[in-house]
C-alpha cells in the first residue's frame, strides 16, 4: 500500500453533496523510499486510531481486513476462527494504536504482526490439522505470478535474495513458522525431521538471513 | 533471561517474530521491550524484514458481520484511546459519519460557536479521499482563515500536518501553513486563491513544513471551498 497509490497522486475531489467533481495530482518526488513507506496512508489512519477516531479504524478495516483475513486464515485454517482472530486484532489495533511509531517500521506490518500473533494464540491454544501434502502450504513452490506478486512488494525483492541464499531446510523453516505459523513441533513433523534440527535450523536461518540482509 | 550478546538477541527477537517461541517466553520479551531498546529494534528491524512473506498468504473476504461485531465490542469497552475535547465527543462526530447532511449540521454548530462577529464568506469540510467522515472545518472571512480539527486528527509521530490552496484555473497548491499540534490553525490573511471553487487539502510533511514549497508526503484530506 503505497502513498502515491493511496493518497499521493491520485485523490478524488467531492462537493458536500458528495458528487466527484475532479482529480487532483500531487507527487512526493522528493521523498525517499523509507520516507514514504514511513508516512503512509496505513500510518496516518493509525494515528488518527491513536486519537480516538473510530472513523479512521473503520477505513483501517476497509482498507486492510481482506489481507489480514487472508494471513488468519493460512494460519488457523478455519474461516470462521480467522474472522475471530481479525475480530481480536482490531480490538487490539484500537486499544494499542498508540504505541505504533511510524518510524518504527510501517503501519501494515504492524498490523500483520497484531493479526499474525491472535492467530498464533487460536491455534496453539485449540490445535489445528494439517495435512502434510497440502499445496498451499508456505515452502511449497508457489504459482509464478503469486512470486511476481511478491516482488512487487517494496522490500521483497531483497528478502527473497536473502531466503534464497539460506540452505533450503534453513528456508522451508522460516516460511512454514512465518507463513503457516508453525511452531517448532509442526515443522519437525512436516519435515519429518529432530525437533534439536528444527530449533537449530530456525536459529541459524536467521542470523544468515539479518547479515545476508544488512549487507 | 534477555541475552546481552548481539547475534543471541537477534536470534530471539526473529524467534519471537516468527512465533516458535513458548508462552513464559513471549511474555518474558514482552515485558522487557519497553525498557530495552536493543530487543525492541531487533524486534522491529524482523517485523519489517519478514513482512513481504505475508503475501503469501491470499487475501479473502472476511464474513459480512465482522465490521459490526468488531464495532459493538469497541462501544461495550470502558477505556476508550485518549479522545478528549468537545470537537471528539463521539455523539457529535457519530453525526458526521452518517454523512455530508449531518457534516453541515455540525458545520452550522462549528459557525453558531465560533466568535466571529462578521462570520465566516466561505466554508470547507475536509475529509479523507473516499470518506464521508468529515475530520475538518475550514472557515474564511474578513477574519481570516481557520481550520480546525472535529476528529482529534493528529499527524504521525515526527511529522506535521500542512494545509494547502489549489485555486480555482491556478496550477498547482500554495501553502497556507502548518497545523499546530492542537488541531487548529489561523491564517491571518488569506491569499486571494481562498475563494469559492478553491479546494483546500492538506498533506503529511516534516516538521515546519514541506521543503519544497509543495506537498512532499502524501494528501489525507480534502475538501471544496464554498460561499456562505
Amino acid at each position: 500500500m503505497q502513498v502515491g497509490e493511496e493518497f499521493g497522486i491520485r485523490v478524488s475531489l467531492r462537493r458536500v453533496n458528495g458528487g466527484r467533481i475532479r482529480g487532483c495530482h500531487f507527487g512526493h518526488g522528493f521523498m525517499s523510499e523509507n520516507q514514504a513507506s514511513a508516512l503512509s496512508s496505513i500510518a496516518v489512519l493509525i494515528a488518527a486510531v491513536a486519537g480516538g477516531s473510530r472513523a479512521a479504524l473503520k477505513r483501517l478495516y476497509e482498507l486492510e481486513s481482506r489481507r489480514l483475513f487472508g494471513i488468519a486464515v493460512r494460519i488457523v485454517r478455519r474461516p470462521d476462527v480467522a474472522a475471530e482472530v481479525l475480530q481480536d486484532a482490531f480490538v487490539q489495533i484500537w486499544q494499542n494504536a498508540h504505541r505504533f511509531s511510524p518510524e518504527r517500521g510501517a503501519g501494515s506490518a504492524w498490523l500483520t504482526g497484531i493479526v499474525r500473533f491472535r492467530a498464533l494464540d487460536a491455534v496453539r491454544g485449540t490445535g489445528r490439522e494439517i495435512l502434510s501434502d497440502d499445496p498451499t502450504l508456505g515452502d511449497i513452490a508457489v504459482a509464478p505470478d503469486m512470486i511476481e506478486q511478491i516482488e512487487a512488494q517494496e522490500g521483497a525483492v531483497a528478502l527473497h535474495r536473502c531466503l534464497a541464499s539460506l540452505d533450503e531446510s534453513q528456508r522451508r523453516c522460516i516460511v512454514l513458522a512465518y507463513v503457516d505459523g508453525f511452531s517448532h513441533a509442526e515443522i519437525a513433523q512436516h519435515l519429518n525431521s529432530p525437533l534439536g534440527s528444527v530449533k537449530s535450523w530456525v536459529r541459524r536461518g536467521l542470523l544468515a538471513l539479518r547479515r545476508c540482509l544488512e549487507s | 533471561m534477555i541475552p546481552q550478546d548481539q547475534d543471541e538477541l537477534r536470534a530471539l527477537a526473529g524467534e519471537y517474530v516468527l512465533g516458535v517461541l513458548a508462552p513464559d517466553e513471549v511474555r518474558e520479551i514482552e515485558a522487557a521491550m519497553p525498557t530495552n531498546a536493543a530487543l525492541s529494534s531487533a524486534v522491529t528491524f524482523w517485523q519489517e524484514k519478514l513482512h513481504p512473506l505475508a503475501g503469501r498468504a491470499p487475501p479473502g473476504e472476511p464474513p459480512p458481520a465482522t465490521w459490526d461485531k468488531i464495532a459493538s465490542r469497541i462501544d461495550g469497552l470502558t477505556s476508550t484511546p485518549k479522545a478528549v475535547g468537545v470537537w471528539n465527543r463521539p455523539s457529535l462526530w457519530r453525526w458526521s459519519t452518517l454523512g455530508f447532511a449531518a457534516a453541515a449540521a455540525v458545520l452550522v454548530l462549528y459557525i453558531a460557536v465560533t466568535p466571529l462577529s462578521h462570520g465566516p464568506r466561505y466554508v470547507a469540510v475536509l475529509h479523507a479521499p473516499q470518506e464521508e467522515q468529515a475530520d475538518w472545518i475550514a472557515t474564511s472571512g474578513r477574519r481570516g482563515l481557520v481550520v480546525r480539527t472535529v476528529t482529534g486528527m493528529t499527524a504521525p509521530t515526527g511529522r506535521a500536518f500542512e494545509l494547502w490552496v489549489i485555486g480555482p484555473g491556478t496550477a498547482g497548491p500554495k501553502s497556507l501553513g502548518v497545523i499546530p499540534s492542537d488541531g487548529t490553525l489561523h491564517v491571518d490573511s488569506a491569499p486571494p486563491s481562498v475563494r469559492s471553487g478553491a479546494t483546500l487539502a492538506i498533506s503529511v510533511e516534516p516538521p515546519g513544513g514541506s521543503p519544497t514549497k509543495q506537498p512532499t508526503g502524501p494528501v489525507v484530506f480534502v475538501g471544496a471551498l464554498s460561499e456562505l
